[in-house]
């Protein structure tokens, strides 16, 4: 741009700039339906093309040209609700899920709060040292794990489980909660402890409300990162196996029809689970009915 | 507001009843057998091995956990190192069980006088104890759609085929079809160190280690450069062949017949098993055994023993083939009702093991844990020299280079198709 355009003048020319603000709002609206479209497609797709082939008898399954409607083809399901022990994986992986969910905001949230609220010696160190746990992969972490667990116990429990997924769930909860923690101004607690609340009154009647729907969301989020592990489950627990220890490593080598059908099953209850809490989902990205 | 808060209490308040019921005593669960295993992981042979082979087993309830050999050797070895094990019974390839030699207790009590003497041999790893006695066996077939037949070059019989009959069949089925209709299981998961180690290499030098970088190799893998040239280039992708094969992708493939069933089970009119094709030096195949063995630090060693004698019973075996594609290492009569793939199988063995030029490649002996450097040899020899397009003398130079290192830190002696060596085996 060299010169300032001279201003429109008067007369048809604003209308032109009318014209174009509208073209542009609409371009944009278009842009933002499109990666909307993109974005939903680029979750539904996969999730409707495993229910279809689920739900496919097996020749249906590799046969080609594919059907998009699904026959309704029971077996491969069917196989699976007669496959022994799968009612009990599906067990463990909630209880399991349900204990790092706990233990990780128990944990993480105070230490969250710490870090957005204090100033002290070392906390970079500490936000680094919160991420190492994620630095190590799991199979160089497991054999001393599973030696140490066997040897006072805790190996092929439940609880021991947990605690393997509560600390790769910790980092998240950590930082998620931090950030919460932060976007309450420090005024609102300020305010608090003027109008006569001690410290805790304070945290619990002011911050914690702000706060929960977040803390919700970094729950459900260790919900999906238990959920989701599988070597840590596969070596630790023998009898209390995790639905995905249980069947992923058998799945990856099945028959293809076998592999939707339990993909289904393994997709499922972790969707079933995210619908009910899907509000405070919205609530972490700030879209929630506050 | 009101409303979340409650949901939320709800939530927390359910999750501590998770918590409270899994801190409560568990029931005494009744005293299982703890089968640890990384054969039968397929869903289907999972379930075969629990409902048909061990519910069988009379000395107490087996529970059968197969595994990926990550999770599977992580376990043993934790347990071998705390010195204290859940794990009753080990069941796994020769290759697998190598590395724990040291692990297992002596079976020489088990009485193997049915089994194979060269696979007794094998599960000795080396030592003067039985470390491991055979399980079952298996060995890599070719399958072929019936619809390839009619493009089989003149001449070419498929029960006696050759390697460069088999590229030229491949030529024809292209011609015919427009696309490539052969296939290998080049996938990340897929045998396909197997197929160099115990096919191509026999077939073409008589060797598997000393002649891995000797003229004849590299005429071999100018072969093999030809081959992939009719071969579908989405092998390297496949990982058991049953499924491009039932898929009509392609037409004609090698694999371990276990990866194979489901094409034969599936659509048995279809598909035909046949031998692998020989090349100047014999028919190269490779027999596949998987050992079961007993941790020194099983909980009850003699329930152990009892299951290991159960697993080797005529009726068994018989069980453990219907449920798994593996054949019996102990002589048996087979029934008639078996299931299509054994059949198929059955009949393409006998001719591939009994044919006038078998030349067998023994899996690797005497490796311990060095077998996947081993086997990445050969992987990355196939991928650098068929996929990237490399220099073979090059390629071969440093891969022999890297062989040798292995097998002298082994000090593994020679094994067939090598002839007998005093000391490491040589690579020229």
């Amino acid at each position: 741009m060299t010169a300032t355009a001279p201003l429109p003048a008067h007369g048809a020319a604003p209308s032109d700039e009318i014209a174009r603000a509208l073209d542009l709002a609409r371009a944009k609206r278009w842009l933002v339906a499109a990666v909307v479209t993109i974005l939903c497609l680029w979750v539904l797709v996969p999730i409707y093309l495993v229910l279809v082939n689920a739900l496919s008898t097996p020749s249906e399954v590799s046969g080609w040209p594919k059907s998009f409607v699904p026959s309704f083809a029971m077996e491969s399901l069917a196989f699976f609700a007669g496959y022994r022990g799968v009612a009990e994986a599906l067990l463990n992986s909630v209880m399991v899920a349900a204990i790092t969910m706990v233990l990780s905001i128990v944990i993480g949230a105070p230490a969250g709060y710490a870090l957005a609220r204090f100033d002290f010696a070392g906390k970079n160190a500490f936000r680094i040292l919160v991420l190492m746990t994620r630095a190590f992969p799991l199979p160089l972490l497991a054999l001393p794990l599973a030696v140490a667990y066997i040897q006072i116990g805790l190996d092929d429990t439940i609880l021991g489980l947990a605690f393997v997924h509560t600390m790769l769930a910790m980092p998240f909860a950590v930082l998620i909660t931090a950030s919460l923690f932060m976007g309450v101004p420090f005024e609102l607690e300020e305010a608090a402890w003027t109008l006569g609340c001690t410290r805790l009154q304070a945290f619990v009647k002011v911050v914690l409300p702000l706060v929960s729907p977040g803390i919700a969301a970094s729950a459900v989020f260790a919900f999906v990162v238990s959920w989701n592990e599988v070597f840590a489950a596969a070596v630790l627990t023998i009898e209390n196996r995790t639905l995905t220890a249980f069947l992923l490593q058998s799945l990856n080598v099945s028959p293809l029809h076998l592999k939707f059908a339990g993909a289904a099953v393994l997709v499922l209850p972790a969707l079933l689970f995210l619908f009910a809490v899907r509000k405070y989902l919205f609530a972490m990205w700030g879209i929630a009915n506050r | 507001m009101r409303r979340h808060l409650t949901t939320t209490s709800a939530l927390a308040t359910l999750t501590l009843a998770a918590f409270a019921a899994t801190s409560a005593p568990a029931p005494a669960a009744a005293q299982e057998l703890l089968f640890w295993s990384t054969q039968a992981r397929p869903v289907e042979e999972a379930q075969g091995m629990r409902e048909e082979v061990l519910s069988g087993f009379e000395g107490g309830a087996v529970d059968y956990q197969p595994q990926d050999a990550g999770p599977f050797i992580t376990r043993l070895r934790a347990e071998t190192e705390a010195n204290e094990g859940t794990i009753a019974v080990v069941g796994a390839l020769h290759g697998e069980l190598t590395a724990f030699a040291d692990a297992f207790a002596d079976l020489s009590a088990i009485d193997v006088s049915a089994a194979s003497p060269a696979l007794v041999e094998l599960g000795r790893l080396g030592t003067d104890e039985q470390r491991y006695v055979p399980w079952m066996q298996a060995t890599y077939l070719m399958a072929a759609n019936r619809a390839a037949l009619e493009h089989l070059p003149e001449g070419a019989d498929v029960n006696a085929l050759t390697w460069d009959q088999l590229i030229e069949w491949g030529r024809a089925m292209e011609e015919a079809t427009g696309s490539p209709k052969i296939g290998l299981p080049a996938g990340p998961q897929g045998l396909r160190h197997r197929v160099v180690q115990g096919y191509f290499y026999p077939s073409f030098t008589d060797s598997m280690v000393t002649r891995f970088r000797s003229d004849d190799a590299v005429a071999m893998w100018e072969t093999v450069k030809e081959l992939w040239e009719v071969t579908n280039p989405r092998s390297t992708s496949y990982n058991f062949m049953q499924e491009p094969l039932l898929a009509d992708e392609v037409w004609v493939a090698i694999d371990h017949t276990a990866r194979l069933a489901e094409a034969f089970n599936q659509r048995p009119d279809d598909f035909i098993a046949f031998p692998a094709p020989a090349g100047p030096t014999g028919r190269g195949f490779m027999p596949v055994v998987a050992g079961i063995a007993v941790p020194a630090t099983a909980p009850d060693q003699e329930a152990s023993l009892a299951l290991v004698r159960y697993m080797l019973q005529p009726d068994t075996q018989i069980a453990t083939l219907r449920a798994t594609n593996f054949f019996p290492v102990v002589d048996v009569e087979l029934p008639e009702d078996m299931p299509p793939s054994v059949r198929a199988a059955g009949a393409a063995i006998a001719l591939q093991s009994g044919a006038p030029d078998a030349n067998p490649g023994l899996l690797p002996v005497g490796l311990g844990d060095l077998g996947g450097q081993f086997n990445q040899v050969y992987v990355d020899t196939f991928e650098r020299i068929v996929l990237a397009g490399q220099p073979i003398e090059q390629v071969l130079d440093e891969g022999a280079q890297e062989l040798r290192r292995i097998v002298d830190e082994a000090g593994a002696p020679c094994w067939a198709p090598d002839a007998a060596s005093e000391g490491p085996c040589p690579v020229e």
